[in-house]
């Protein structure tokens, strides 16, 4: 498979959502397979929460790419046939400018200062980075979770750049109980003593508990009670590979090695922003959704699952629903999913068939 | 050779309607209606292969129990709403003809007629009919409300629901003479365009 990684400058900036403008940025991108001739082939891939622009294939840097079952050579998402884009979004912390990255008027970390972004801001960018790619029209933007919201938006906001979108996990907005779980995971960040009000880089510290236990009840929300049962069930962990003396079962185990791994990889300041576009997204700006739909041209695949709890099939539903009253070509697809929210991840027969189908057909 | 079901309601779909069909299958008669009428049709399906089939041919599809999506759309604007062969495994038949001509302007039924004189001689000879149309044993069957053509058409007037047009199919998949004589006894498929 042909794979490429580099970062794009974007000398002319942008303007944001909130007011702010960012005078330039960087995006971090990775692409799989070739443009056609008729530069008809071309497929967006937006990252979820905590996502980045490997999407598929192995880096040194990523290990495996998030979507790796999904996308690759004669995969769900063909790179064979494809040219496939990921990027990783604006206030990140996988090499696209955010909070971690040096604000070129200051030549410093920018810290608490870099600007709230959201996902009108993240799609826009994009829209830029589709520009300077030289492509008209995506075949197919595609997300689950956040990158669900971001699928759906280009569908707003661009009708006549994207073709069809795939829409997994997702919802229109996050609902009240998605935005108290987000603000339990940033209280615990804003309360680590290293957290030094997000100024942590100039402290040489990082707030490592903090990150450490909002991760841990992130990935909670992610998993379904069902599969944490057979997984984990009551099975006690043996002494010799505890990550943490105080743990007994496995399940505190599991989550105290992935609260554990991620703390030294994520940035705060990017846990903080990026929870923080989630919880302000809403598609239809406070009206209802039909309203916000009127012009999308694109198709839907709209997939949720049985064990998601954190955006469950009713949000789908809930844009199938707009969807089929403003006459747009829409299916919905409930699956199992053994994963809880996480199943947009996984492959599995019939959800990687509708994809195939859906962008072939 | 049988007559599809797509040519026997071709009349009765609106150029450029929006038309949904419960229990749609593999999407063939949306695709043809698609086709032929240039509707925008989406189906309701629970079977996941079915539904494969569908995104396959570029069919809307969503994927719903019947009895749970009749309830979930009705805010919709449809023109017609479809439901082939299917009212039959429906718990409340009757509530479902009422739903789909809240959600649709017309609705197109279809359903397989009990009264079909080869059923009625297996029942006299004291068993549950096995025809080709009814192929499935009693404890199989997802048929759990069969009827025949006189009883479905009591229903409709019962319920104030107007049949507009109808026709009936015999064994061979056409319209015979003999199952328009005497659709109770000669028909084994009843189509019927119903508005309230």
């Amino acid at each position: 498979m042909k794979m490429e990684t580099k970062l794009i400058h974007f000398s002319e900036g942008i303007e944001l959502e909130s007011g702010e403008k960012l005078n330039s940025f960087d995006l971090m991108v990775e692409t799989y397979g070739e443009l056609n001739e008729g530069k008809s082939n071309a497929i967006l891939l937006c990252h979820a929460f905590s996502g980045n622009h490997h999407a598929a294939g192995s880096s040194e840097d990523f290990g495996i790419g998030w979507w790796d079952q999904l996308v690759g050579p004669s995969k769900t998402i063909d790179t064979n046939k494809y040219f496939v884009v990921c990027c990783n979004n604006l206030g990140g912390c996988a090499g696209s400018s955010g909070p971690s990255s040096i604000d070129p008027s200051s030549q410093k970390i920018f810290g608490k200062s870099f600007p709230q972004v959201s996902v009108l801001d993240w799609v826009n960018s994009q829209k830029m980075l589709m520009d300077k790619l030289n492509i008209e029209c995506w075949h197919f933007v595609a997300g689950g979770s956040l990158g669900g919201m971001q699928a759906l938006q280009w569908s707003i906001s661009y009708p006549d750049n994207v073709k069809k979108a795939g829409i997994f996990a997702a919802a229109s907005k996050s609902s009240s109980q998605n935005i108290a779980m987000n603000e339990v995971a940033r209280e615990s960040i804003r309360k680590d003593e290293n957290f030094h009000n997000g100024n942590y880089y100039e402290h040489n510290v990082i707030p490592k508990n903090g990150i450490k236990t909002a991760r841990m009840l992130g990935h909670i929300t992610y998993l379904s009670e069902e599969h944490m049962d057979s997984r984990f069930g009551r099975k006690f962990q043996d002494e010799g590979s505890k990550v943490e003396e105080s743990v007994s079962f496995e399940v505190e185990n599991y989550l105290q090695y992935k609260g554990e791994q991620f703390s030294e990889l994520f940035d705060a300041n990017s846990y903080i922003l990026m929870t923080k576009v989630m919880d302000s997204y809403d598609a239809g700006k406070d009206k209802p959704l039909v309203e916000a739909l009127k012009n999308v041209k694109a198709e839907f695949l709209i997939v949720g699952f049985y064990s998601d709890w954190l955006y469950p099939p009713e949000r789908g539903k809930e844009i199938q629903i707009a969807a089929m009253n403003n006459n747009i070509r829409s299916s919905f697809v409930v699956l199992q999913g053994d994963h809880g929210h996480d199943s947009f991840l996984f492959s599995s027969k019939t959800y990687s068939n509708l994809i195939t189908n859906f962008i072939e057909s | 050779m049988a007559i599809k079901l797509s040519k026997i309601i071709n009349n009765w779909v609106p150029e450029n309607s929006k038309v949904i069909d419960f229990g749609c299958g593999d999407g063939s008669l949306l695709k043809e209606l698609f086709e032929n009428k240039q509707v925008l049709g989406y189906g309701v399906e629970i079977n996941d292969t079915k539904i494969e089939k569908c995104i396959e041919k570029g069919v809307p599809v969503i994927k719903l129990d019947i009895d749970k999506g009749l309830n979930d759309f009705m805010s919709s604007d449809f023109d017609l709403s479809i439901m082939a062969r299917s009212i039959q495994c429906l718990k409340n038949p009757d509530l479902a003809l009422n739903r789909m001509l809240e959600l649709s302007k017309r609705c197109v039924v279809t359903l397989p007629n009990l009264g079909y004189w080869r059923c009625r001689i297996n029942l006299a000879s004291g068993k549950m009919p096995i025809t080709p149309e009814l192929p499935s044993s009693w404890y199989e069957t997802e048929n759990i409300h069969l009827c025949t053509i006189k009883d479905f058409e009591n229903l409709c007037l019962k319920e104030n629901i107007s049949i507009k047009d109808k026709v009936f199919i015999n064994r061979n998949g056409n319209q015979g003479s003999l199952s328009k004589i005497n659709p109770n006894l000669f028909a084994v498929e009843g189509v019927y365009l119903l508005e309230k």
